[in-house]
């Protein structure tokens, strides 16, 4: 991956079967959801419960913390803490070396991806089996998910067909979906019941019961976490709920707001390893905290972004990801809440174009299911790029001289009108397709030709023909 | 100091002191009234209605006997139809062992491909069209996912309207290790959003709904 923001974007937009294979996901994903809401009256109520229930949970946090730790020790869990991914690697690693693993199965987990858990498990000498269809695919292209619900989104059919051809055996017969689903079906299979430990997530840790919640879809979650002797689970501390129905609540947010479906097939409740008389089950779980930054957004201005419930409403509805994709973004999490959230995690000084990258439209903030304010908390980052110091000289000294123009009422009506002139000189046709100094905006779409006269003047006009 | 001190430390340092422990349970279980308004409404008055439509817009599909004695033939004739061999992986509880399987061979081992596994489920929930099993002696968790068909028998009698119904029958100190909530049968969108059947789980799922008190 290229180091700029701006190289990988151009990339990306320079590519026409990425652009494809995004319009394919996030198009469906929209229409589905769109008919899901519609059909669900109360969602309006439905989401103000869904952030009054984060937002209770994020206020009463060590509590709730403390009280998922008592109730999944007395079933039987072995709790650990990490407050940060570097932690949070070596206790998932520690574990497996001394369990002897040679093969972990991994069901998908965004928290796994953000602690860099795929790379540890390598380094430690661990055969890494990834069972989500999406997390294969990608692990055979040796890629990062570029959506955090479709991990394999940028991928079309063709390209996957290209990929199970020379990594299934025997190779799939046919390039349709279903076809390679089956190939990989057979694949992944033997691999289920012969790990030695299963990694999952969790989208909920349920406090009054122990337990973790997991929604999935194609059935490899259960598959990861019954076969082997240990089932490790790695989550975020803001994923706490109070109880089960408070989970449910949720749920009717988070799967509508995802893929458009009312349940995903399964919802899964994990408490404990395998109890006396089981018929199956691990003998051992584990469940990793991971902090990873979340206490510092506690306590800072962007403590609603703790809502979140990772469905990708706003990266299925926002202009800049459907034109770039998510690989563009360069961390682990894209679109709107990962240019939230990726300065958080990789730091500011080398994120600062993400929070830039964004035009306010605020479909984002509308399609939440948590109601988090996205467009306030780019301008945060925004602002404190500025007072930091972060912008780049061109960039500085580019809005230095607006401002000079923009304190000065009269000289700046008088560039405006000057300006208007020049622009219309380039859009004789009525669109402007090329322009100087402004390659960047006209190489990729077009402009329309500005009005005659501006706003100011127009009113002025106005305001005299009605005395 | 452990991380453990470390995260809870940066917290009420900037939460400053908690309420009481009773207080936080009140106010959280105010966050959920009144229930209905946050809810969708139920699809159909009777819920094995209610359950059915909802079951079979996911593709599941439905058999509705009268009395558990009808679920071996509803068996037998969802085998038939599917062209598979007269044997089924069962769930080893006493329920559906008690019951008359002339005809068709149910054993207690499932295999890594087995073509079709046969189990109850504790609860049945409308709102979602869901089912619900809980692990157990009597129940492997694996008999509910390595089959490429999956038939589950579902009493009219324990079906639930809601998913906060469900809820509301767990003792949060007595929870079972491992809830499932089955909602259609196994699936995908992960090439280009396209849907698929059958990604890992069962690729089908059928369900004997029963109804009566036999």
């Amino acid at each position: 991956m290229t180091a700029r923001f701006k190289d990988r974007v151009a990339a990306a937009l320079a590519d026409p079967v990425l652009k494809l294979a995004i319009d394919r996901t996030t198009g469906n994903a929209e229409r589905k959801r769109a008919a899901a809401v519609a059909d669900f009256p109360q969602f309006g109520a439905a989401r103000a419960r869904g952030q009054a229930i984060k937002d209770h949970v994020i206020a009463h946090l060590d509590h709730y913390l403390e009280m998922f730790e008592r109730n999944a020790t007395a079933r039987g869990t072995q709790v650990h803490w990490a407050a940060d991914d570097a932690e949070a690697r070596a206790i998932v690693t520690n574990i497996c070396l001394a369990a002897n693993a040679r093969r972990v199965t991994r069901s998908k987990s965004m928290l796994g991806e953000e602690i860099g858990l795929p790379h540890a498990l390598a380094d430690a000498g661990i055969e890494r089996v990834e069972t989500d269809l999406a997390e294969h695919i990608i692990q055979l292209a040796g890629e990062h998910p570029s959506h955090i619900i479709w991990p394999a989104m940028h991928r079309t059919r063709e390209q996957v067909a290209e990929l199970f051809k020379t990594a299934h055996q025997p190779p799939p017969a046919a390039e349709d979906p279903a076809t390679m689903v089956q190939s990989a079906r057979r694949v992944l299979r033997e691999k289920f019941l012969s790990a030695d430990v299963g990694i999952s997530g969790a989208n909920f840790l349920i406090a009054d019961t122990g337990a973790t919640c997991t929604v999935t879809n194609e059935g490899n979650a259960e598959l990861t976490t019954t076969p082997p002797r240990i089932h490790i689970v790695t989550a975020g501390i803001e994923k706490l709920v109070p109880s089960t129905a408070h989970a449910f609540a949720l749920l009717r947010l988070l799967v509508r707001s995802a893929t458009g479906g009312e349940m995903t097939q399964y919802t899964t409740f994990h408490a404990g390893p395998r109890r006396t008389g089981d018929a199956d089950g691990p003998e051992e779980m584990h469940i990793v905290l991971v902090d990873n930054g979340r206490t510092k957004m506690l306590a800072n201005e962007f403590r609603d972004m703790l809502r979140c419930i990772r469905c990708g409403a706003c990266m299925n509805h926002c202009v800049v990801y459907r034109q770039i994709g998510g690989h563009a973004y360069g961390g682990t999490y894209p679109g709107p809440m990962g240019s939230v959230l990726t300065p958080v995690l990789d730091g500011l000084a080398i994120s600062r174009d993400l929070p830039n990258a964004c035009t306010m439209n605020g479909r984002c903030a509308e399609v939440c299911p948590v109601g988090i304010p996205l467009p306030t908390l780019l301008r945060a980052w925004r602002r404190r790029s500025w007072r930091e110091g972060l912008e780049p000289a061109p960039v500085r000294a580019g809005i230095g001289l607006w401002a000079q123009f923009a304190r000065r009422p009269r000289l700046y009506r008088l560039a405006t009108r000057l300006g208007l002139r020049v622009l219309r000189l380039f859009g004789r046709s009525g669109w402007i397709s090329r322009l100087p100094l402004a390659r960047g905006w006209t190489d990729y779409r077009d402009m329309p030709r500005p009005a005659a006269k501006s706003f100011m003047d127009q009113y002025r006009a106005e305001q005299r023909a009605r005395k | 100091m452990t991380a453990r001190d470390r995260i809870l430390s940066a917290i009420r340092a900037t939460l400053g002191p908690g309420k009481p422990a009773n207080e936080i349970a009140i106010e959280a279980a105010l966050l959920l009234e009144p229930v209905d308004t946050a809810r969708p409404a139920l699809v159909a008055p009777a819920l094995p209605d209610a359950f059915a439509q909802k079951a079979a817009a996911l593709g599941t599909t439905i058999d509705r006997v009268s009395g558990m004695a009808g679920v071996p033939q509803a068996a037998a004739r969802y085998l038939k139809a599917h062209g598979l061999p007269p044997r089924l992986a069962m769930q080893p509880t006493p329920e559906l062992s008690a019951l008359d399987w002339a005809g068709i061979t149910p054993s207690p081992q499932i295999a890594p491909d087995e073509p079709a596994a046969l189990g109850l489920a504790l609860w049945g929930i409308a709102e979602s069209g869901s089912l619900v099993i809980h692990s157990g002696p009597g129940n492997p968790i694996l008999m509910s996912f390595l089959p490429l068909h999956h038939i589950v028998v579902l009493r009219e009698a324990t079906l639930l309207p809601y998913l906060e119904d469900y809820a509301a029958r767990l003792s949060p100190q007595q929870v079972p290790r491992n809830a499932i909530l089955i909602t259609g049968p196994s699936g995908t969108t992960d090439i280009e959003g396209s849907y698929v059947r059958g990604a890992h789980g069962p690729g089908f799922l059928h369900v004997i709904l029963v109804s009566g008190a036999g």
